[in-house]
């Protein structure tokens, strides 16, 4: 070894180069023999190289690679380059990296009206899925009221499963949460209206604001988040290992065996939980109305039983169960969405999400407008 | 001369099997398993469902610890009160080729087989895409690297799992059922591709099968487990198990309905 080389370098005449590797060329070293062949090039000037491997105990993947590098490097530099002794496994393998590459495909260049192009498949890729998302609605409708008239098809075990699963096991998060929502509302409140004296009205704010919108909006957003992607996730599984192929073949309808199961669970859980979030959320705000606003819990009810009245309760259970609807509806479609793999089970599943989220928040405005020429 | 099946005093097997027992809870699926795997040797592993072929796979690439026995490496056990790290390091050192294959979906075949060279390996990155070539080369798939698993046929799949298994060139090579699910053409063209390998590369492997065309075109010694006794009924070259006296080997090999235990 020559200058802490990790080969040997012998100079035979001037400007020819033999490099002895008595080492084996393996993944422990190939890193090292690549620095010191690099740190041996900058050096020397060489005109012809040698690479002798007679000594070399054992050259494996990373050794043929490292051949391979040194091979391009001689010809980048125009080096004449003569390998030793190579072993005939060695040689085999390095012929079978020397074959040329097939070319990568050409990415077209970004022009106008490639662009255009690119914009137009992403509108009917849209459009695709609105209509596609219509068929499965309408599919849905048309399933659900023949089952009105034959209940006995209706798969009632799965549908009370599933109520256990999306509406009863998520009743202490919904509690959670919205108890510290009208906790965080009722306080932001307080310190503004304590300045008029008008304490009090901290009450008609929260109940009105919690039945009416944030109670509905904020679980929805809940049960997208856990029941949406739920389904997504379970139905996507079912895709990729074919079972939606199997029920389909054995003769079920899958929006009458999959879909109305789930979906109808979540409408009957979706309102309840509604229910259960107005009830934690005004609970939120009478913590706030006693320890800092020197309010009785009886004072703080009696405000809100005299403002808030039965149609902003209702209002607020419309909502919910339409929310409820899309949830259901957007994380089982996505399900059926998937392709193949596991990675496009998670794609869904974010997806059933955020559609999921975007499609509350839409449907909410619309709903705001709706009640507000109903007078509602 | 005749052989005889290798066993912890013939030199240095790569891979030995000591009185292991292997189960899930109270449930014991394998007894006293015994054997060893000699460099550059195929052993392929033989039995009927559920007779805990895929139990003895998992154990011998460390995902499922035995309840007794042990196993070793080139002399060193990799079995028993193994630390993580330790056993991450004998991890390298096996190489395993999944049923399904089991590349991931999002990454591509050339992707999939850099992982463990990135990852675990000091190999140069410059030299990492001239590694993952020979390897697709060597599996027949050159030009495909660029294509992601959801694009291949079973087979290309096998072949690129093969490829991620070879990653690291391994001291011995684990293959599940590699046959399985393939067509009678692409199912020999895999027989092929690992004779081919152990040759070339000298790599050891031991192959768990049920396949009789294959268990005939690649072993070197056969293992025949069955479930009546939780262990090995029988082992030795297949030509020579084929005619084995014992019912159940030849009920496999003939493949005729087991005889009633």
């Amino acid at each position: 070894m020559e200058g802490g080389l990790p080969f040997e370098v012998r100079r035979p005449s001037a400007g020819e180069y033999i490099l002895v590797f008595n080492a084996p060329l393996s993944y422990d070293n190939a890193g090292a023999v690549w620095e010191g062949l690099n740190h041996f090039l900058r050096e020397e000037n060489p005109s012809s190289l040698v690479v002798d491997l007679s000594a070399t105990p054992r050259i494996d993947s990373a050794g043929i690679a490292l051949l391979r590098a040194i091979q391009r490097i001689c010809e980048r530099r125009r080096l004449e380059l003569r390998f030793e002794s190579i072993p005939p496994s060695a040689l085999h393998f390095l012929t079978l990296i020397e074959k040329k590459e097939p070319p990568a495909p050409e990415k077209p260049p970004l022009t106008t009206a490639r662009l255009i192009t690119l914009l137009g498949f992403l509108v009917l890729h849209a459009w695709d899925e609105v209509v596609g998302f219509y068929r499965f609605c309408r599919e849905f409708i048309v399933y659900s009221i023949r089952d009105l008239h034959h209940t006995r098809r209706f798969r009632w075990n799965e549908m009370l499963y599933y109520l256990q699963l999306t509406g009863a096991n998520a009743m202490s998060i919904v509690f959670l949460l919205s108890f510290l929502l009208g906790l965080v509302m009722a306080f932001q409140a307080a310190v503004q209206l304590r300045q008029f004296g008008a304490n009090i009205y901290v009450a008609d704010l929260l109940s009105l604001a919690i039945t009416r919108e944030l109670a509905p909006v904020f679980t929805a957003i809940i049960v997208a988040g856990r029941s949406g992607s739920a389904f997504a996730a379970e139905i996507g599984t079912m895709k990729v290992n074919e079972e939606l192929d199997a029920l389909e073949v054995m003769g079920f309808n899958l929006a009458e065996f999959i879909t109305m199961p789930k979906v109808i669970a979540l409408m009957i859980a979706g309102p309840l939980l509604t229910m259960w979030a107005n009830f934690s959320g005004i609970m939120g705000g009478i913590v706030v109305g006693i320890f800092t606003l020197d309010l009785t819990a009886y004072g703080f009810m009696a405000e809100i039983f005299s403002v808030l009245s039965m149609k902003d309760i209702i209002t607020g259970l419309i909502k919910s169960e339409i929310f409820a609807m899309l949830v259901g509806l957007i994380g089982c479609f996505r399900g059926f969405e998937t392709g193949t793999g596991a990675d496009s089970v998670g794609r869904q599943t974010t997806s059933a999400v955020v559609s999921g989220i975007f499609a509350i928040i839409f449907a909410d405005a619309i709903f705001t407008v709706i009640f507000h020429y109903l007078g509602w | 001369m005749k052989k005889d099946f290798p066993d912890s005093s013939s030199g240095t097997p790569v891979l030995c099997l000591e009185k292991l027992t292997i189960g899930y809870g109270d449930n014991v699926v394998l007894k006293d398993v015994d054997f060893c795997v000699n460099p550059g040797d195929i052993v392929t592993v033989l039995g009927g469902s559920g007779c805990g072929k895929s139990t003895l796979l998992k154990a011998m690439i460390g995902l499922l610890p035995p309840t007794k026995g042990r196993i070793f490496l080139r002399g060193e056990e990799i079995s028993g009160n193994v630390s993580g790290r330790a056993l991450a390091e004998t991890r390298k050192r096996i190489g395993v080729l999944f049923q399904s294959a089991a590349l991931i979906g999002s990454l591509t075949i050339a992707e999939n087989v850099a992982l463990p060279i990135i990852e675990f390996s000091k190999a140069p990155p410059k030299m990492v895409h001239d590694i993952v070539r020979l390897k697709l080369e060597m599996v027949k798939l050159g030009g495909f690297g660029d294509y992601f698993p959801s694009d291949l046929s079973g087979g290309m799949k096998k072949r690129a799992g093969l490829a991620r298994a070879m990653a690291l060139d391994p001291e011995i090579l684990f293959c599940d059922e590699p046959s399985s699910g393939l067509d009678p053409v692409t199912s020999a063209e895999m027989d092929q591709l690992l004779l081919e390998l152990n040759e070339s590369l000298g790599i050891t492997m031991v192959v768990i099968t049920h396949d009789l065309p294959s268990i005939m075109t690649i072993s070197d010694w056969s293992i025949m487990l069955d479930r009546s006794v939780r262990g090995i009924i029988a082992k030795g070259p297949p030509d020579e198990l084929q005619k084995s006296p014992d019912p159940r080997v030849h009920a496999f090999f003939h493949r005729q309905p087991t005889p009633e235990d």
